[in-house]
């Protein structure tokens, strides 16, 4: 069973937020309703000035806080290692919110629920992409089975020791950053 | 307390472990229903081309039902190489805004519309046109357009009246850009072989924000392979984050630049000789001209160290041909400056220096798709049309090299006023927000006896119009066959519709077919947009069925590398231009001032740039709520302002600044950063919508064209919209 996780090349990424709408058609929610954002950071002094944005969506952890606290067990993992919420079950008692280091979360006020990126499960199982990664212009994300060490995504990890987001958490995060 | 005998942290533990079963027992009704989301019976995947800007990217739109759910690229489409932007995506719900007009409409007082039938709105305007062609003869009627590939038969509906009066908005974007390239290489849109390039300056062109996702795709993959780009810009563009290298350059100073870079090519003996002997012609006078324009000159008009622009041009050299400096679009080579013209020859030629015109990782002449045109036996051909427009454009006296059919959109409302135009037809545009001086433009398009507007929604300028005739939306309509996109291959594509109208509409050439039977000229209007279709497709072997099954069909014939061709009067590439001697304008590249420069005397004082943002395509995009709540959410119509200047002024990060000149005045909240220029401020074009009838958009921000005069550049006629000095200080509380 693979293992699915993102690389996200930092340097590559221009904040035109194709991600977050191509994201919110693809799971059909509303405008102010999203699963991935873009935040950005300068710094420095011209001639040595820099401004960098830096995607961030779900990291669908391993050791998933969110996991750990939901008291319904609303949210599980997929065989897959895709972290879900079962809207079924979920109660909407934002534990988890709470839980999440990334505040990757959000509440889906329509049906009174917790949401979050879902990594595209349904695309994904058709051997599709996330459309967060097939419709970037500039290719920032690479999705892939990080089991696979021959996968694009492995390969690219490797080579440019692409790091998770605050891995002294603990939580074993799958989605990796190149940050220069 | 504890009624129910189970403590909070019971329950938590208890319902972890409940968890388990609960998630077995959903588990497989969850992921069926994940799975059935691109299963279901009424999924419908239909491929047409998308309305989101100029590049018409192809796309799949899937619907369930009657409802569209979301869109993706086509893999093997020239221009966005199966991507789509956030515009793109976002458009999809466009169809359903409560904004949109919903039949054809008469004014009947400010803001007050009264709906009314298809027919009474072609009888009446067909009474009103004939009255004015009567009086005033049918020069005075114009039709401004943004072009679609529906363009050629707007020019046709005008000329069939006897007008050549057919504008689009070029003078407010692109006008130098085109000309200057043309005049040089023949070619007015130069594509760049990105992917295989090794060294690229974007000289002002932010391809990140006024996007090109061909271009873009292109530039990750050369990345990947070790290339290096530089973005020289007063501000921090989008593009420069992306680039190696950013080298901020004071705002209208650009062509100083360029001409060092060409005089260090040719005092260090970098640029191409065999090159140059074979292809080009003028390089003796050329090196003549620029031989004062050294880098210590040029640092002292830029700001950019003189030891950066020598690296720039060796680097360019050490790479070419496999380099170039980008062919340009709005920003510093479109319509901004005094000197913009000047600036783009001079690209030209430092490229032509580089010989890598038609060269792998150089530049090349897109290629081009030649689409049939309708039987001239059944469909009357149109008498040629004699004169040249009334704004002056193909005047040998006033606009000689600006062409007839793109005109100058931002002369109308002045020959309003001065009584030269009386009745106009709008599509696709609205000039009361994208050109210059919006007092003006108003008092302007208010003179006019008649104004028709093709629109969607009631924009400022449809809102002034005495009808609308509302266009279906471009996910409703069967529109003509389209070649624009075609990049290095030749490709044809079509729009059709994928859903049915929603409301009372029609797509425009169906408008146009009709509404010229009520104007007389029904006769060269005597088919349908199939036929028309048809036509244009006989010569390439593809029918019209098999095109709207797949919505885009590759024609082979990628473009390659070998001996360049140049469609300029000598065959070579022109560093010295017969034509401009011609006409008595300078024929090489030469130093020309920006029109205005901020007082140095005066803190206040500053020059207002401007620029587009990746989500945006001015008023086309400006109305849709998944794309302002990405405005909002990263509070992104700030005007960027430098943090010693804005400290001198005693603005804060966030404060509300008063911005005003002798044109207008607004007020918007600063962003103070690093990545901007001390001499300017920039601002987020788009914005500033001031139609109550757009809800989403009414009130946010503002636009540069409010501070803008009316300007006519003396060569092309262009707005020269970088050319605004402003007094910015802090809004009092």
């Amino acid at each position: 069973m693979p293992r699915y996780g993102i690389a996200i090349d930092i340097t590559k990424c221009i904040g035109c937020h194709s991600c977050r709408v191509a994201c919110q058609n693809q799971n059909s929610l509303e405008s102010n309703e999203t699963f991935n954002w873009i935040k950005h950071r300068d710094r420095g002094r011209y001639p040595s000035y820099d401004k960098e944005f830096i995607p961030l969506q779900c990291n669908h952890c391993e050791n998933a806080p969110c996991q750990r606290v939901c008291p319904t067990g609303a949210t599980y993992t997929t065989k897959e290692g895709i972290v879900l919420v079962n809207p079924k079950t979920c109660v909407g008692c934002k534990y988890c919110m709470e839980a999440c280091p990334y505040k990757m979360r959000i509440i889906d006020h329509r049906r009174g629920i917790v949401e979050k990126c879902r990594l595209c499960i349904e695309l994904v199982r058709d051997g599709g992409t996330p459309a967060c990664v097939t419709t970037c212009p500039t290719q920032v994300r690479l999705f892939g089975d990080l089991d696979d060490p021959k996968s694009a995504v492995s390969v690219f990890i490797a080579k440019t020791g692409s790091q998770p987001l605050r891995p002294d958490l603990g939580t074993i995060p799958k989605i990796f950053y190149k940050r220069s | 307390m504890n009624r129910s005998g189970i403590s909070r942290r019971k329950f938590i533990i208890g319902s972890a472990v409940g968890g388990a079963s609960l998630v077995a027992s959903n588990y497989l009704n969850f992921d069926s229903w994940a799975n059935s989301k691109n299963d279901s019976n009424d999924l419908k995947i239909t491929p047409t081309l998308c309305d989101g800007c100029g590049n018409w990217c192809a796309i799949k739109v899937y619907t369930r039902g009657d409802r569209i759910w979301k869109a993706e690229g086509i893999p093997i489409a020239g221009n966005n190489h199966g991507r789509i932007c956030a515009k793109g995506h976002a458009l999809l719900h466009e169809v359903y805004n409560k904004d949109r007009i919903r039949s054809p409409l008469k004014r009947t007082g400010p803001n007050k519309f009264q709906p009314i039938s298809w027919e009474q709105a072609y009888r009446e305007i067909g009474e009103k046109v004939h009255e004015i062609i009567g009086k005033h003869g049918p020069q005075s009627l114009f039709l401004l357009q943004y072009p679609e590939g529906n363009a050629s038969l707007c020019s046709r509906f005008m000329n069939a009246l006897g007008s050549p009066n057919v504008f689009s908005h070029a003078s407010t974007c692109f006008l130098p850009r085109n000309i200057g390239w043309w005049i040089t290489t023949g070619s007015a849109k130069p594509e760049h072989d990105l992917e295989h390039t090794r060294f690229a300056v974007f000289l002002g062109r932010n391809i990140a924000a006024g996007l090109r996702l061909r271009q873009l795709s292109d530039l990750s993959k050369a990345k990947d392979r070790g290339a290096r780009f530089v973005a020289i810009d007063p501000r921090f563009s989008e593009l420069a984050s992306y680039t190696h290298q950013w080298v901020q350059i004071r705002p209208g100073t650009d062509l100083a630049l360029m001409l060092a870079l060409g005089n260090t090519l040719i005092e260090e003996n970098l640029y191409q000789k065999d090159y140059i002997d074979k292809y080009t012609v003028g390089f003796d006078e050329l090196s003549q001209k620029f031989k004062d324009y050294t880098p210590d000159w040029a640092e002292q008009k830029t700001g950019v160290p003189k030891a950066v622009i020598r690296k720039l041009a060796r680097d360019l050299a050490e790479y070419a041909p496999q380099s170039f400096v980008h062919r340009g679009y709005h920003g510093a080579l479109g319509t901004q400056y005094k000197n913009s013209f000047q600036l783009v020859r001079a690209v030209a030629c430092v490229n032509g220096l580089l010989g890598n015109f038609n060269q792998r990782g150089g530049m090349f002449d897109p290629p081009k798709v030649k689409l049939g045109k309708l039987d001239s036996q059944k469909f009357p051909k149109l008498p040629e049309l004699e004169g040249v427009m009334v704004d002056g454009s193909g005047d040998v006296d006033r606009y000689p090299i600006t062409p007839v059919g793109l005109g100058l959109t931002h002369s109308i409302p002045e020959l309003a006023i001065a009584g030269k135009l009386k009745a106009g037809f709008v599509y696709h545009n609205n000039p009361l927000r994208t050109c210059p001086n919006p007092a003006r433009v108003i008092e302007g398009y208010r003179k006019l006896d008649l104004l028709v507007s093709f629109d969607y929604v009631l924009s400022e300028t449809a809102s002034l119009a005495h009808y609308i005739l509302p266009e279906s939306y471009y996910l409703e309509r069967d529109d003509v066959v389209h070649t624009n996109h075609c990049y290095d291959s030749h490709q044809v594509a079509i729009r059709q519709a994928v859903i049915k109208p929603l409301y009372d509409t029609k797509p425009m050439v169906v408008i146009l077919i009709e509404l010229a039977k009520s104007l007389g000229t029904g006769d060269y209007f005597n088919f349908t947009l199939d036929e028309y279709n048809r036509a244009a497709l006989a010569p390439l072997g593809v029918t019209l069925e098999r095109l709207k099954m797949e919505g885009v069909i590759d024609l082979g014939g990628k473009w390659e590398p070998g001996p360049p061709h140049f469609k300029t009067p000598s065959g070579k590439l022109e560093f010295v231009s017969s034509t401009l001697k011609d006409l008595n304008l300078p024929s090489a590249p030469e130093w020309e001032d920006p029109l205005v420069t901020p007082d140095e005397s005066d803190r206040h004082s500053f020059r207002l740039i401007h620029g587009k943002q990746a989500h945006h395509t001015h008023a086309k995009t400006i109305n849709q709520e998944y794309l302002k709540e990405i405005s909002v959410l990263n509070d992104m119509t700030r005007v960027w302002i430098h943090p010693d200047k804005a400290k001198a002024l005693g603005i804060k990060d966030g404060d509300c600044m008063t911005i005003s000149n002798n044109v207008g005045k607004g007020r918007a909240r600063a962003l103070l950063t690093q990545g901007i220029h001390r001499d300017c401020v920039f601002l987020p074009s788009s914005y500033g919508v001031y139609s109550k009838k757009l809800h989403t958009a009414f009130g946010y921000g503002i636009s540069y064209n409010d501070f803008l005069p009316t300007y006519f550049e003396p060569v092309l006629g262009h707005c020269m919209s970088n050319e605004i000095i402003v007094r910015v200080e802090k809004t009092p509380a």
